[in-house]
């Protein structure tokens, strides 16, 4: 490389970065109103964090076809973080539906939530369009620190505390595992740029081999692959719920994206060791957390389970490192941050009904005390199965198609069975609430907002399942791209 | 395969307005459930008579009344509808068993709660198996054949008796896992004809010139069985089958028995067999063996049952067994009494649980021992009952006389021994259903268990005959149904023999 190459300046092209900045102005925002405020009106914050990111959306629709590199290539806006990005942000705004009158129950109404809440965001956007992986790392703790101190809002119980140190300590090792991979590859390459990195040939490939599974192990510890899944349980059982509904959509996003800009670029030579180590990971995680989840008595633990073995299917959807096998987990990664969600955010609504414990027995008869939230809570689950006509199904026939399209049986025949064991605990649930009588009636009143968010997050499941061409005409050729980079 | 364009959407509609119907009885108040119920499933079925008048029966093979809809083109996955003469009985046997479902739940006392939910379900239910057996692309075949489940599942685990709750999860359980296997079949097909042809494709049409080893048809092959074997349900895999039926509600086992497993045989029949002719052939002795010990055991196990529903349930698996054994012959007697049998079995086993249902709203129980002579003072359902017994025990006349005969004359094509174990299993087969006879009519009732029943009447009158007649048109008339499906089988043998030439083994 020549020596004016290097020193060039380069007019940093702030439009490609709007939408996070954007959404960081608004945190910065939260955060001097609360410091100058002792006692932020919680309904100010919300509003001031939905129109701060309602704007950062409606620019990103609007601009959707945005593309470009800029801060010297470390940061990318192409069709993959445009696409991602619109579902962190409707996500979180409709998560933000539904925080106050739980932490009003909860009491737990802490003003720094609203700013770690749009800390988080603003890091996982980042996450979702970076190749380089200083940026992926300081990403990765953005998104991490926030995570960690929202899982310990709810002061006054043990296991929220519980919950966030475990995560605190093995997110910790991750970062620290992640950023040693980090290192390793630039020894490899000189380079941070992951394309660099990965097309990079050199005889000797110890280090690249080296520094890709310590960043991927540390990746693999945030999304919660199996051997590595222990603080997932805790945390998500610990967090407040719309918390954990949150860690389980835009958190899973925002962890997945590097992998998946990964995936492409793996070489040719090393597509057998790819296909082994992490199908033999993704199969690992579905087995486990499946068959976990089957004898779980504590549903909110249950989800958590689940979240890790739709991790697993996510996963063995990467171990296919072809175009398909990337359309298909782009469209999974997607569904199941909405299906997710949904699954966390009723119980949000349910806790709120007196001495509601999450557990099995006081889903019995929940239809005849509470239809509405019976029906959106079995939309949710049989999606989460995998019945069609919902989106669940669809992208479990595409993660099928993928593995068919590698030849991978064996992932296949496995995945079947820890379907098949899914079928335990989600069908379960949905006979408790139909089929049984209960003496316990829930008296959880949604308000309107939540009502409406539910149904729309309902409806989405339906709908992206019926009519795929919707999303499909989106992920179809960011997956193409991905690939020709 | 040809394809006729459709003059009229009857095969959307037909999907449509159940869907309708169900948006209709959410919105509105209880009280109209049943009628909304009534009036949708009763237009679907003028619906599928009327189109009678514009199907070409003369061209049966080709597909009618065709339609696409792309949905994802890199894909090929389209929603395409169209019947061919196979899928248009099975189709008009759907809109009549619906009907008959719902016209008997009208003046059922078990449904009395939450009719709502109850009425939506089976109108769910009834868009879902036209879908069934009238698409054409391979993924909304299967988003439909698993859409079936959920309605089933809910009216059995709520309507049910006793062990519902165990049933509708053993039932949900079962078939949900077992069609897993058959998603992977169906993704592994069109990523097949991706190798084959450079484009993906879930279009029945175009996997049909798929061509596969035989080893690696054989995995293909038990992909899709595994979850047919299930849904039909062959001997070893029946298991869940007696729960479901014998828990359901009236309603729900026929809808169940009559035409819910006939979309295991109506598939294996459709892709085991027109997917992966060459594989047929190969394991034709094997599946022909397994039908037959299908009827055999069955036929046992429905005799030792002491609950006249789960005797009904068993039954059915024998009748399938037959439908199985015909259908892998191979040959045009063979198939033409497997679906024949379809058919027959639909109406017999629909009005065998309609009278199962029957006796126990006025007796309140489904004991055999408390059944004997319970058909005294009804002199309408006993007549009724009879039509019904004989056809399902092949009688001449009866309707399932054409399965049983014509099977055992496309077994008598490859060799006498062949033909004398078919015969075999259907002499246990009429044994049971003598037994049953027996224990209705001839079996004296003590004297105070004798109470004066009334009749049949009214809407349970109408959904007998709604059976009853078209059983003995079966049973009479066969040609009639013959015109709906010969030429399909002519087609299907050609595709057979063509796909032999250069051997099995190439």
């Amino acid at each position: 490389m020549e020596m004016k190459d290097l020193i060039q300046i380069e007019t940093p092209k702030l439009t490609l970065f709007v939408p996070e900045l954007i959404v960081l102005i608004t945190g910065f925002v939260l955060f001097s109103l609360d410091i100058i405020y002792k006692r932020l009106s919680h309904t100010l914050a919300i509003s001031i964090s939905v129109i701060g990111y309602t704007l950062a959306l409606l620019y990103l629709i609007f601009n959707f076809d945005l593309r470009g590199e800029t801060f010297y290539g470390l940061y990318v806006r192409d069709s993959f973080s445009s696409l991602l990005q619109v579902f962190m942000i409707l996500l979180t705004i409709i998560l933000l539906a539904f925080t106050l009158q739980y932490q009003k129950f909860k009491r737990s109404l802490y003003g720094e939530f609203y700013y770690l809440l749009a800390f988080s965001l603003f890091g996982s956007m980042v996450l979702a369009s970076s190749y380089n992986l200083l940026l992926i790392y300081t990403a990765l703790e953005a998104v991490s620190v926030s995570f960690y101190i929202l899982t310990a809002l709810q002061r006054g119980d043990f296991t929220s505390k519980e919950g966030a140190f475990k995560y605190l300590i093995l997110g910790g090792l991750a970062i620290a595992l992640a950023s040693y991979g980090a290192v390793f590859l630039y020894i490899y390459a000189g380079s941070f740029d992951l394309r660099h990195v990965l097309h990079f040939n050199a005889p000797d490939k110890s280090f690249l081999i080296l520094g890709l599974v310590f960043f991927l192990f540390g990746l693999a510890i945030k999304i919660g692959v199996v051997p590595f899944h222990f603080w997932l349980p805790d945390a998500y059982q610990g967090a407040p719920t719309p918390i954990t509904a949150y860690m389980s959509s835009v958190g899973k996003i925002a962890f997945f994206a590097p992998v998946l800009r990964v995936m492409p670029l793996v070489q040719e030579s090393f597509h057998n060791t790819w296909i082994l180590a992490v199908g033999t990971l993704a199969v690992i995680t579905f087995l486990y957390g499946n068959f976990v989840a089957l004898v779980q008595k504590d549903v909110k633990r249950m989800l958590a389970y689940s979240s890790i073995a739709h991790s697993g299917y996510i996963l063995a959807g990467v171990s296919v490192a072809s175009s398909i096998g990337l359309k298909a987990v782009i469209y999974f990664l997607l569904a199941y941050s909405i299906m997710g969600m949904l699954g966390f955010l009723v119980l949000a609504v349910l806790e709120r009904s007196g001495d509601w414990e999450n557990k099995l027995e006081d889903f019995d008869g929940l239809k005849h005390s509470q239809s509405f939230m019976a029906w959106i809570f079995a939309i949710a689950l049989l999606s989460l199965l995998g019945v069609p006509p919902t989106v669940g199904f669809l992208v479990k026939a595409l993660v099928f198609m993928s593995l068919a399209y590698g030849k991978l049986w064996w992932i296949g025949i496995l995945m079947i069975i820890g379907i098949g064991a899914s079928t335990g605990y989600y069908l379960r649930l949905v006979m408790l609430m139909f089929m049984k009588e209960g003496e316990r009636r829930a008296i959880a009143n949604p308000t309107g907002f939540e009502k409406a968010s539910m149904v729309l997050m309902a409806a989405s499941l339906l709908i992206l399942g019926i009519l795929p061409m919707l999303l499909w005409n989106y992920i179809s050729p960011t997956s193409e791209m991905l690939f020709r980079r | 395969m040809e394809l006729v364009p459709a003059v009229f959407p009857f095969i959307p509609l037909s999907i449509v307005l159940p869907l309708l119907g169900i948006v209709l009885i959410v919105f509105l108040e209880e009280k109209f459930a049943k009628w909304i119920a009534l009036v949708f499933s009763g237009t679907v079925l003028v619906l599928s008579l009327v189109s009678l008048f514009y199907f070409d029966f003369s061209q049966a093979q080709k597909v009618q009344f065709y339609q696409s809809v792309t949905l994802i083109k890199e894909l090929n996955l389209s929603l395409s509808f169209g019947v061919d003469g196979l899928s248009y009985l099975m189709y008009i046997l759907t809109t009549l068993v619906s009907f008959v479902a719902i016209c008997w739940s009208i003046k059922d006392r078990q449904i009395n709660h939450r009719l709502k939910e109850y009425y939506a379900w089976f109108l769910l239910s009834e868009s879902a198996v036209v879908g069934v057996f009238t698409s054409w692309d391979m993924l909304v075949f299967y988003v439909f054949y698993e859409l079936t489940l959920v309605p089933m599942f809910f009216v059995i685990g709520i309507w049910g008796y006793k062990l519902r709750l165990y049933s509708a999860y053993k039932f949900f359980v079962y078939i949900f896992v077992s069609s897993l296997f058959l998603l992977l079949g169906i993704v592994s097909v069109a990523v097949e004809h991706y190798r084959q042809f450079g484009k993906f494709s879930f279009s029945y049409f175009d996997l049909l010139q798929n061509q596969y080893s035989l080893a690696f048809g054989l995995f293909l092959f038990l992909l899709f069985f595994i979850a047919f074997a299930v849904k039909t349900p062959i001997v070893p895999f029946h298991t869940w089958l007696p729960d479901a039926h014998g828990e359901a509600p009236t309603a729900g086992s026929v809808v169940l028995a009559a035409i819910l497993l006939k979309m295991g045989t109506y598939a294996l029949l459709r892709f085991n067999i027109g997917l992966f002719p060459k594989v047929a052939v190969f394991l034709m002795p094997i599946l022909v063996l397994w039908g037959i010990a299908t009827t055999i055991f069955a036929s046992w196990f429905t005799i030792s049952q002491s609950n006249v529903k789960r005797f009904v349930a068993y039954s059915s698996i024998s009748h399938m067994g037959f439908v199985v054994t015909g259908m892998f012959l191979l040959n045009k007697e063979g198939l033409r009494a497997s679906i024949m049998e379809m058919f027959a079995h639909g109406l017999t086993s629909a009005s065998l649980f309609m009278m199962a249902g029957f006796i126990y709203n006025r007796l309140h129980s489904f004991n055999m021992q408390a059944l004997r002579g319970s058909i005294r003072f009804m002199p309408m359902f006993a007549i009724l009952t009879a039509i019904t017994g004989f056809s399902s025990m092949g009688l001449p006349g009866g309707s399932s006389f054409w399965g049983k005969f014509l099977t055992i004359m496309g077994a008598r094509e490859y060799t006498l021994q062949l033909a004398l174990l078919v015969l075999a299993g259907a002499f246990f087969s009429v044994l049971y259903v003598l037994y049953l006879l027996k224990t209705l009519y001839l079996d004296v009732k003590e004297e105070s268990m004798l109470v004066h029943f009334t009749d049949v009447r009214g809407f349970k009158l109408v959904a007998f005959l709604l059976v009853v007649v078209p059983m003995l048109m079966v049973g009479l008339l066969p040609f009639l149904f013959f015109s709906f499906f010969d030429t399909h089988i002519d087609l299907l043998l050609a595709t057979i023999s063509k796909s032999l030439e250069g051997g099995l083994w190439k």
